[in-house]
């Protein structure tokens, strides 16, 4: 076959059509993880591309896409990477199979029944899930859950995630839940037989992870790139094997929907989580629409019906895709106009943030801290140390809800790196550094303001961070420390693990640290003891946390295996010991003692139970204690995705 | 925790131009070689491979000066 007739003479008209439709379909697919591509593939035909080549060009700028998709909600804590690799590998399989049905059918019944047999997946498809979605969205509107920002996980999620099939558990962070991986293969295999016949998976795997693994659906969204790129590069292999992809057309679309997508992608974080199905939902019966119309003209090719003439058979599809390329239109509005509104609102907010802050009177001046007696299980002055980036975003957040449920006071301080190297690149440089810190602290102000937190902010500058941060506790009297971490990669860990750990090493109160995409959401504690009076004052902690956020707690010992048995039986008896104590505060409790290398032990446990805190308590500030409590807290800090409360005994 | 790196306007400005100057270069280049890359695709085998590379660099190129693009207009996530 010479494979580059395939390929057609470009004109400037037809680049830039391609680029607008791309761009469309980019902002569609950076909001709901997936679509576009039932729009692409007919556009492209429409500019004489042969079929094949335009599902192989599409597939080649889809892979592409979906990576930049997804790392950018990556970024925003949105994607459940395991979740997204376990279903892409099961939809590589549906989109194998999917093909391969595809070619039986066009071999037994041609064209039109191929036609036919995709039309009615779509229809069969688009009326059961898009109707489930769109009543989903209704059914929420109409009793105010919509508002909420937190979703609630579905009845038939809640009994999948219950049933336990023994070696096929695996944990995923976006259901904060383990489940089977015999629940997910199906899943993933479907949506890759989707993605084969009408090339948009999405409309399974999206719903399929809300609704039946119970995935918040702006988590199911951003996981969708996953699985979209996973998907999207094994078809281009295989297309391009064959020589078939045209990178021009592929790189054209791209150039538009990159920009689309990483729009779309910004958009959701402005939206509650309903407008993702909103969006969906709407396109998805759009599009049903726009398939049954043209259900006749194939049935008629196949002589099931009456033959229609080709003037009804030419507007039966004129309108067919006139109405699918309305339906992306639709949602590219919905999105546009949930972004145009988020963000007007946000800047109201800042704005009605920046008049109060500079009503509040200067720190101190009005009233003294009342002095601490013991910070144990306090929770009365919380300093939130951000340095502005994305990932301070944990810290910020759940600094705000901790000092809401508790009634906190919140005291937000940023830092500017102030030693003589930086004064030396002048006042200018400087200047922009503070500027750039004072916009972040105010759009915390506004936050804490929406919520009604009172809330004191500070740029503050020095050379040694943590010796700083410590110094701001002191003088506020903080009862807690809430800091941000940095990814786990060796490199960033590597240097800011040490300033995490000096941190809590001199630190005279508690120190949270929230990596960015956690939240704690009170869904259960993990209790590390090892006895001593540090463990005890964690258990306090924990006891008076666990309280305030109605959270179950699971008390943890380890043991190593050199251990003696008389070791095993005193971490038992902690562990009684302490659930018993917290089991009298009302508290719903549970104990074990665990074998193996302590922080590894403690991460596995929180990860086995879904945790989303873990508390442990600290030896000493100084000296070889911190040196050897350093290597566990460490480890637990580096390799939990989970927040972790370190808490400190005097 | 680090300090401050958020980088001033005129940085972004610079890194979103260089990134635009290089999405273009590669662009031109691909519509300059057009006949060439288009002619080791049609090949396929392991020929194939070329279209997924260039889709790989583009996108690494394409989505950073897209990204900060966004950024400059004031489009931006919300923290």
């Amino acid at each position: 076959m010479d494979a580059a007739a395939n390929f057609v003479h470009l004109d400037l008209f037809n680049v830039a059509y391609l680029l607008i439709v791309g761009f469309i379909a980019g902002l569609v697919s950076g909001f709901i993880g997936s679509g576009g591509a039932f729009v692409l593939t007919p556009a492209m035909m429409g500019l004489g591309v042969p079929g094949i080549v335009a599902v192989a060009s599409n597939m080649c700028h889809k892979f592409p896409k979906a990576l930049v998709g997804a790392i950018k909600r990556a970024r925003y804590g949105q994607v459940d990477v395991k979740l997204g690799i376990v279903m892409g590998a099961s939809a590589e399989a549906g989109v194998l199979y999917g093909a391969h049905l595809q070619e039986n059918i066009r071999r037994a019944f041609g064209a039109a029944g191929s036609n036919l047999y995709v039309s009615v997946a779509f229809v069969a498809v688009l009326a059961v899930v898009g109707g489930y979605v769109l009543w989903d969205v209704v059914r929420a509107l109409r009793s105010g859950t919509a508002q909420a920002q937190v979703e609630t996980v579905s009845p038939l999620a809640r009994r999948l995630q219950a049933i336990h099939i023994p070696y096929t558990m695996v944990y995923f962070r976006s259901l904060d839940a383990r489940v089977s991986v015999l629940f997910t293969i199906p899943l993933g295999f479907a949506t890759g037989m989707l993605a084969a016949t009408i090339a948009v998976g999405g409309f399974i795997g999206v719903p399929g992870m809300h609704y039946v693994l119970g995935a918040p659906s702006l988590m199911a969204s951003a996981t969708e790139l996953v699985i979209a790129f996973v998907m999207g590069l094994g078809g281009t292999i295989k297309f391009a094997w064959s020589g078939l992809v045209d990178i021009r057309l592929a790189m054209i679309i791209l150039a538009g929907s990159l920009f689309g997508i990483q729009l779309g992608a910004i958009g959701t974080t402005y939206v509650k989580p309903h407008m993702i199905k909103v969006v969906m939902g709407t396109i998805m019966v759009l599009v049903l629409v726009s398939r049954a119309l043209v259900i006749p003209v194939y049935l008629s090719e196949l002589e099931l019906i009456g033959t229609l003439g080709g003037g009804t058979v030419k507007a039966l599809n004129s309108v067919s895709f006139g109405i699918m390329a309305f339906a992306l239109a639709t949602g590219a509005f919905i999105v546009l106009s949930a972004l145009r509104k988020g963000m007007r609102a946000e800047r109201a907010a800042q704005e009605a943030a920046a008049l109060a802050v500079a009503a509040t009177p200067a720190p101190g001046a009005a009233t003294q801290p009342l002095p601490q007696l013991s910070p144990l299980g306090r929770f009365e002055r919380i300093l939130v140390a951000s340095d502005a980036s994305e990932y301070s975003a944990g810290a910020v957040r759940e600094g705000l809800r901790l000092a809401q449920r508790c009634g906190a006071r919140l005291r937000a301080v940023t830092f500017v790196a102030g030693d003589l190297e930086d004064e030396s690149l002048g006042e200018r440089a400087l200047g922009r550094e503070l500027d750039s810190a004072r916009v972040h602290l105010d759009q915390l102000a506004a936050r804490a303001a929406a919520a009604g937190v009172p809330c004191e902010t500070e740029v503050v500058q020095g050379v040694s961070v943590h010796e700083r941060i410590v110094e701001e506790s002191e003088r506020m009297q903080a009862d807690l420390i809430v800091v941000g971490r940095r990814g786990r990669r060796r490199l960033s860990r590597m240097m800011v693990g040490d300033i995490t750990l000096r941190l809590i090493g001199s630190a005279h109160c508690s120190v949270l640290v929230v990596p960015r995409a956690a939240e704690v959401r009170g869904r259960r504690f993990v209790l590390a003891s090892d006895g001593s009076r540090f463990g005890d004052a964690a258990a306090v902690v924990a006891g008076s946390l666990a309280r305030r956020c109605e959270a179950p707690v699971t008390v943890v010992s380890v043991a190593v295996p050199s251990h003696a048995e008389a070791r095993r039986q005193e971490a038992r008896g902690v562990v009684d010991r302490i659930v018993r104590a917290l089991a009298a505060d009302g508290i719903a409790a549970q104990g074990a003692v665990l074998e193996g290398p302590a922080g590894d032990t403690i991460v596995a446990a929180a990860a086995d139970c879904g945790a989303d805190l873990i508390v442990m308590g600290s030896h000493g500030r100084t000296g070889f204690e911190r040196l050897l409590l350093g290597s566990n807290t460490e480890r637990v800090l580096n390799r939990t995705p989970c927040a972790v409360l370190v808490v400190k005994a005097a | 925790m680090a300090t401050v790196t958020a980088a001033g306007v005129e940085k972004k400005i610079v890194k979103t131009l260089a990134l635009g100057v290089l999405t273009l270069v590669l662009y031109a280049g691909l519509f300059l070689m057009e006949d060439l890359v288009l002619g080791l695709s049609t090949l396929g085998g392991w020929f194939g491979l070329i279209p997924v590379g260039i889709a790989f660099i583009f996108s690494l190129a394409h989505g950073a000066f897209t990204g900060y693009f966004w950024d400059l207009l004031g489009v931006r996530a919300k923290k």
